[in-house]
């Protein structure tokens, strides 16, 4: 899993179906690079998430079968990052 | 398998049902931090060897656990100053 931070969120009104109605986030991971993440949690703009990728970010979904490579996990309590 | 450093246990009360109550540890690949499912109860500073992909999730608890990255054992001795000597080449 991996540290990132929450940039915003995202509208797809036209999307595939395997993405469902799930939430979609903007993240920046720690070299600064801007992804997209399918959020079961509920983050919001400023806060610290981690998050699961290949085949485990479909089953961090209530939806396995949901067709995603990068999902929240959950929100971190308390995160500074240095530098 | 990659060879991790423990930094620190990694709070997370808001999460998703399907990592439970398991513990998390920031860990060093590197100098790159990610976030490992503890699967064997390690504390800061410990060397660890952590796996990735599926193995990840099965080591974790489940085949559906969502892990993609958990620490399975801890490095007895380990010391990073001085790397692995290549075997001798054969003449």
């Amino acid at each position: 899993m991996e540290i990132m931070q929450v940039m915003g969120r995202l509208v797809c009104t036209q999307r595939v179906e395997g993405l469902g109605h799930m939430h979609l986030r903007i993240l920046r991971n720690n070299k600064g690079k801007q992804l997209v993440a399918v959020d079961p949690v509920g983050a919001r703009e400023g806060n610290w998430v981690f998050t699961a990728s290949g085949s485990a970010a479909r089953f961090a979904c209530p939806e396995p079968s949901t067709q995603t490579d990068l999902t929240i996990g959950g929100i971190i309590d308390f995160w500074t990052p240095d530098g | 398998m990659l060879i991790c450093k423990v930094v620190k246990p990694l709070v997370s009360t808001n999460r998703i049902p399907g990592f439970e109550h398991r513990h998390l540890q920031v860990v060093l690949d590197g100098s790159s931090k990610k976030v490992a499912v503890d699967a064997v109860g390690c504390k800061p500073d410990d060397w660890v060897i952590c796996v990735g992909s599926s193995a990840a999730r099965e080591a974790a608890g489940s085949k559906s656990y969502p892990s993609d990255l958990t620490i399975v054992g801890i490095i007895d001795h380990w010391d990073p100053d001085s790397p692995v000597p290549m075997p001798e080449e054969r003449k």
